[in-house]
C-alpha cells in the first residue's frame, strides 16, 4: 500500500486537532479501510431533513462491526460536528453479517457499508452560505488481527433557497437503504425452550417463503443472547421458531428483546426488526436462587438436611412397595430362598452387594443431578423418564427380564456350574445389578414423604444433594438388607418348592404390565412411530431371547449362527427404536387431547388470570410417567363428588403436565419445595396463597380443600 | 436368573444420557471448569493445586492494541501488582495458536512482562487453545476471577470503556479495580458480569 493512502490518516492521528488550514477532505483512507463523507443531496435547504453518513470500503478479508459486535470487536463510531441548529441523529445500522472465527462470532460487515443518520437542517441555516459538515470516525478492523483506525471527514453542502433544486446526492445513499432491515410484518415472541435455551417464534402470513433460506437473528445488545451459539431454525406454514441460547447476561421477565432477524445468505440477507417480551424462565440460575414470586404460594418448606435425610429413608423404605419396584424385589427374594440354606455369610454378603448396587445408582443419580444442575438446567426427581429414549431403553429391559421370568430363556444356570468360586461372584454381580435396577424402575415413583426431601436436596449444595440421595437409596434398600441379615426373618420365608417356578412365572406380568405402561408414556411422548418402532423392538427381542434359548443345546454352528441371528435382532431393536425415538421425541404433538373436559390446560398466563378474576383454582401438576399422580387422579380427580364440587364452587381445574421436560412448571415446583410430581396447589378465590394438598389424595380432602376446610 | 447382558443395555442407557451433562462455558456461583497447563515459569500448572487461593486469569496477546493499552499505560501491571499484595494469584493466559498473532514461546513471554513491567504469577502456555475454549475466552483482555473454592466469581472485560484509546481508561470504571478492592473488605463482587472488548483470541482454529 503507498504511503500516500495513509497520510490523511497519519496526519489525523499525529497532528491531533487538524489545523484550520488543512481541513479534513471528505475522504480518508488506511492500509484495510476507504472512508468518505457522503449525504443524500449535493444541497441542501434550511429546515431540510437529508442522510448523512459514512461510507467504508474494506479490503477483502477484513470486517468492521455492527452496533453490537458479537463476542469480540467494536461498533464503528461517528461524531458528527454541526453548527448550531443543525442535528444528526443516530444511525440506521444495516443488516449485519456473521464472522465465524474459530468459537468466536462476531456481527459485522465485509466489503463495503454506509452508516446513515438522519440530519435536520437548521431552519435559519442562511441561504447562499454553506452547511459544514465534520465527523470523527472511530472503527475497530479485524481480520485476523485488529487494527483501532480512526479518521476526521468534512463535507460543505451549499444552502440554497426554498424552491431551488438541490441536485443528487451520492448513490451510496440509495443503495445503503437498500440494506437496512425492515420492520418486521410477522408476530414475534420469545418462548422458553429446555435448559437455556429460548426459541424466537415469528408468525404470521407468508412465513414458508422462509423455507429453504439461511435465517439468523442479531440481538441488538451483548448479553442476552450467547452469540457463538449455533442458532437452528424450523420453519412451519405459520411459523418459524429459532432457537437461540440465553447469554452471559439474560433478560429479566419482561424486558424486551431487540433485534434483527436476516433471512437469506450473509451478506445479501434481507433483514427484520423484531422485537419480543423475554418470557420467565431459569436460565444458567440455581435453583437456590430462584426467587419465589410474589402471590405463589407457601414459602420454600424450611427442612434440615438431618430431616431432608430421615424423610429420604422414609420415603425409600416407602418406595419397595411401589408397583415398579415390588415386582423386582419379589424376584430378588426368590433368589435369596435359594440363598438361605447355604451359609448366612454368603446371603449377608448378597444383601450388601444389594444395597451397593442401589447406592451406587442412587450416587450416579445425584451426581449426573448435580452436574446438570451444575450446568443451570431446571430438573427434577423423575427427569429421566422425560427421555423417550431411555423410556424406551427401560421398556426393552423390563419386557427382557419378563420373558426370562416367562421362561422363554434362562441366562447364566450353565456358567454356575462351572465352579462355586466363580459362580458365588457371578452371583454377587446379579445381586448389585438387582440393585440397579431396583433404583431404576424406583425413580418414577414419587412416594410420600420424598417429594419434599428430594426437592430440598436439588436445592442444597453438591454434598447435601448426594447425602439425600444416598439416603433415600438406604431407605430402598433397607428392607433386602435386613432380611439377609436377620436369619430369623429368613426361617419365615417359605420353604422353597416348585410354587418358586409358578411365583417367578407369575411376577412376569407386572413387568409385562409396566412395559405395556411404559409404551403408552413413550406414545405420549413421541408419537405413534415411536410406539411402532418400540412394539417391533420388543418382538424383536422376544425372536433374540427364543432364538438363545432354542439354539443352546444345539451344535455349535447352529448356535453360533442363531447367536448371531438373536444379535443382529437385538441390534435392530435397539438401533431402529434409538433412531425413530430420537427423531420423533422433540417433535411429537402432544395436545392435551379431549379425553376430559373437566380440566384445562395449565399455563402460568391462565392461572393469574384466573386468580386475578377471583376465580378458584385447583392446579394438578401430573406426568403421565408417575404412578402415584396417575392413581391420584382416577381415585380423588376423577370421582364425580369431587367434579361436582367443582362445579358447585365455579372452580376451574388446571392440569400442568410434566411428562416432557418443562422449564416453567419445574420453576413452579421449586417454589413449593419439590423438584417432582405431584404437586396439587388449590387457590381460594382472591388468596394470596395457595393451599398445597398432600401427595396422595381422596376424594374427601380435595372436596374439603376446596369448601375451606383446614387441611 | 437375571442376566448380566441384559444389565449392559442398562448401562448403555446411562451412556446415551451423559452427554446432557456435558457443557461449556463456565458460570458464575458454579465451579470453575479445571485445567492443567503449561506455565512460562516451567513445569505444569494446575488450577486445583490453587485451591485455597483467589485466583485471576488473564488472557492477553501482546501485539493486540487493546492489551497493549492497558499494559503501555500501566493499567495491567498495577492491577497485577496490587492482586499480589493480596495474595491473588494472576496468571496471563495466552491462547493464541502457533503462528498467530500473540503467540510466544516461554522465554518469550518472560522477557515481555519484563519490558512491560509486569509482573503476573505465572504465564500460562495455551497454544491448543483448548482452556481458552473451556472458558469460553473471546476477547483480549478478558479476565475470571475464582475464589479460593474454585467458584468463579467474576468473568468479563477489564473496565466499561470499550476503545484502544490510553486516554479512555482514567474515565472508565476499572471492573477488577473494583472487585480486588470488594475482595479486600471481603465484599462480594458487585458486578459479576460484564462485556468483554479487545481483539478476538486468535485460536489456533
Amino acid at each position: 500500500m503507498s504511503v500516500t493512502r495513509y497520510l490523511p490518516i497519519l496526519v489525523a492521528i499525529l497532528c491531533g486537532p487538524t489545523p484550520a488550514s488543512a481541513e479534513p477532505s471528505t475522504e480518508a483512507a488506511t492500509e484495510q479501510v476507504k472512508v468518505q463523507l457522503v449525504a443524500s443531496a449535493a444541497a441542501v435547504h434550511p429546515g431540510d431533513q437529508i442522510w448523512i453518513g459514512v461510507h467504508q470500503q474494506i479490503i477483502p478479508h477484513w470486517h468492521t462491526y455492527w452496533l453490537n459486535p458479537g463476542d469480540s470487536g467494536l461498533t464503528t463510531k461517528i461524531q458528527y460536528q454541526l453548527p448550531a441548529g443543525s442535528s444528526v441523529g443516530e444511525i440506521t445500522w444495516p443488516t449485519p453479517s456473521k464472522i465465524v472465527l474459530g468459537p468466536v462470532v462476531n456481527y459485522g460487515y465485509e466489503e463495503a457499508v454506509t452508516l446513515l443518520s438522519p440530519l435536520q437542517v437548521a431552519a435559519d441555516a442562511p441561504v447562499g452560505g454553506e452547511l459544514p459538515i465534520s465527523a470523527k470516525v472511530k472503527w475497530l478492523v479485524c481480520a485476523e488481527i485488529c487494527i483501532p483506525q480512526q479518521a476526521e471527514l468534512a463535507l460543505r453542502l451549499p444552502v440554497v433557497a426554498a424552491g431551488a433544486a438541490v441536485g443528487p446526492g451520492s448513490t451510496l445513499v440509495e443503495l445503503a437503504k437498500a440494506s437496512w432491515p425492515t420492520a418486521s410484518p410477522w408476530h414475534a415472541e420469545v418462548v422458553a425452550a429446555a435448559d437455556d435455551t429460548v426459541k424466537l417464534r415469528l408468525s404470521g402470513a407468508d412465513l414458508a417463503a422462509l423455507r429453504e433460506q439461511p435465517l439468523w437473528f442479531y440481538p441488538e445488545q451483548w448479553g442476552p443472547i450467547a452469540h457463538g451459539f449455533q442458532q437452528q431454525a424450523t420453519v412451519q406454514d405459520d411459523a418459524v421458531e429459532i432457537l437461540l441460547k440465553a447469554g452471559d447476561q439474560p433478560l429479566a421477565a419482561g424486558e424486551t428483546l431487540r433485534g434483527v432477524v436476516a433471512v437469506g445468505a450473509n451478506g445479501k440477507a434481507s433483514g427484520y426488526q423484531v422485537s419480543a417480551v423475554w418470557p420467565a424462565i431459569t436460565t444458567a440460575k440455581p435453583l437456590a436462587e430462584a426467587e419465589a414470586q410474589p402471590g405463589l404460594i407457601q414459602p420454600r418448606s424450611e427442612l434440615t438436611l438431618a430431616w431432608a435425610a430421615l424423610l429420604a429413608l422414609a420415603g425409600g423404605l416407602i418406595l419397595n412397595l411401589m408397583p415398579c419396584v415390588f415386582p423386582v424385589l419379589s424376584l430378588k427374594a426368590l433368589a435369596l430362598f435359594e440363598q438361605a440354606k447355604h451359609q448366612p455369610g454368603q446371603t449377608r454378603r448378597h444383601g450388601w452387594a444389594y444395597a451397593a448396587g442401589v447406592l451406587a445408582s442412587f450416587a450416579g443419580l445425584a451426581g449426573l443431578m448435580i452436574a446438570l444442575k451444575a450446568g443451570g438446567a431446571v430438573i427434577g426427581w423423575g427427569f429421566q423418564f422425560q427421555s423417550p429414549l431411555f423410556v424406551l431403553i427401560v421398556a426393552y429391559l423390563l419386557f427382557a427380564v419378563g420373558l426370562s421370568l416367562s421362561g422363554v430363556f434362562t441366562f447364566g444356570s450353565r456358567i454356575a456350574g462351572i465352579g462355586s468360586g466363580l459362580a458365588a461372584r457371578g452371583g454377587y454381580q446379579g445381586s448389585f445389578f438387582t440393585g440397579v435396577l431396583a433404583a431404576v424402575v424406583a425413580t418414577p415413583c414419587t412416594a410420600p414423604f420424598m417429594g419434599a426431601a428430594i426437592g430440598f436436596a436439588v436445592t442444597q449444595p453438591a454434598v447435601a444433594m448426594l447425602a439425600v440421595f444416598l439416603s433415600l437409596g438406604a431407605g430402598l434398600a433397607l428392607p433386602y438388607w435386613l432380611l439377609c441379615h436377620w436369619p430369623a426373618w429368613q426361617r419365615r420365608l417359605p420353604k422353597p418348592g416348585a410354587w418358586m417356578e409358578t411365583l417367578k412365572q407369575g411376577l412376569a406380568f407386572p413387568m409385562y404390565a409396566t412395559t405395556a405402561w411404559l409404551i403408552w408414556v413413550l406414545a405420549r411422548q413421541a408419537g405413534p412411530d415411536a410406539v411402532a418402532a418400540a412394539l417391533l423392538g420388543l418382538v424383536l427381542i422376544g425372536l433374540a431371547a427364543w432364538l438363545y434359548q432354542i439354539s443352546r443345546p444345539a451344535a455349535d454352528f447352529a448356535r453360533h449362527l442363531a447367536f448371531s441371528v438373536a444379535t443382529l435382532a437385538l441390534t435392530v431393536a435397539l438401533a431402529g427404536g434409538t433412531i425413530v425415538v430420537g427423531a420423533s421425541g422433540s417433535t411429537a404433538t402432544r395436545q392435551a387431547g379431549s379425553e376430559s373436559k373437566a380440566f384445562e390446560v395449565y399455563s402460568a398466563e391462565r392461572l393469574s388470570r384466573l386468580r386475578a378474576e377471583g376465580t378458584p383454582v385447583f392446579v394438578n401438576f401430573t406426568a403421565d410417567w408417575c404412578i402415584t399422580c396417575l392413581v391420584n387422579e382416577k381415585v380423588a380427580l376423577a370421582n364425580r363428588q369431587v367434579l361436582d364440587s367443582f362445579r358447585e364452587r365455579g372452580v376451574v381445574y388446571l392440569k400442568g403436565d410434566w411428562t416432557n421436560r418443562d422449564p416453567a412448571i419445574a420453576e413452579v415446583l421449586a417454589q413449593h419445595g419439590r423438584s417432582g410430581v405431584p404437586l396439587y396447589l388449590y387457590f381460594a378465590p382472591g388468596a394470596q396463597q395457595a393451599a398445597v394438598l398432600p401427595q396422595l389424595l381422596t376424594p374427601d380432602l380435595v372436596i374439603g380443600a376446596v369448601k375451606g376446610a383446614s387441611l | 436368573m437375571l442376566s448380566q447382558r441384559l444389565f449392559g443395555v442398562f448401562a448403555l442407557s446411562f451412556t446415551l444420557l451423559a452427554p446432557l451433562a456435558v457443557r461449556a462455558e463456565p458460570v458464575v456461583g458454579q465451579p470453575a471448569p479445571a485445567f492443567t497447563a503449561t506455565a512460562a515459569e516451567g513445569g505444569a500448572l494446575s488450577l486445583a493445586d490453587l485451591r485455597g487461593k483467589t485466583v485471576i486469569l488473564e488472557w492477553t496477546n501482546h501485539e493486540c492494541p487493546f492489551v497493549q493499552k492497558h499494559y503501555e499505560s500501566g493499567n495491567i501491571p498495577k492491577l497485577q501488582k496490587q492482586a499480589a499484595s493480596q495474595g491473588i494469584v494472576w496468571l496471563q493466559v495466552i491462547s493464541s495458536g502457533t503462528g498467530k498473532q500473540g503467540f510466544v514461546d516461554a522465554a518469550t513471554a518472560k522477557k515481555l512482562n519484563q519490558e512491560r513491567g509486569a509482573t503476573p504469577a505465572n504465564t500460562i502456555l495455551d497454544a491448543n487453545g483448548s482452556i481458552g475454549k473451556l472458558y469460553g475466552a473471546t476477547n483480549t483482555p478478558q479476565l475470571f476471577i475464582i475464589d479460593p473454592k474454585g467458584l468463579l466469581l467474576y468473568k468479563g472485560g477489564i473496565d466499561s470503556i470499550a476503545s484502544a484509546d490510553k486516554d479512555d481508561i482514567a474515565g472508565a470504571e476499572n471492573y477488577i479495580d473494583s472487585a480486588l478492592k470488594e475482595l479486600a473488605a471481603g465484599k462480594p463482587i458487585s458486578k459479576t458480569v460484564t462485556k468483554p472488548y479487545g481483539c478476538t483470541v486468535k485460536y489456533a482454529s
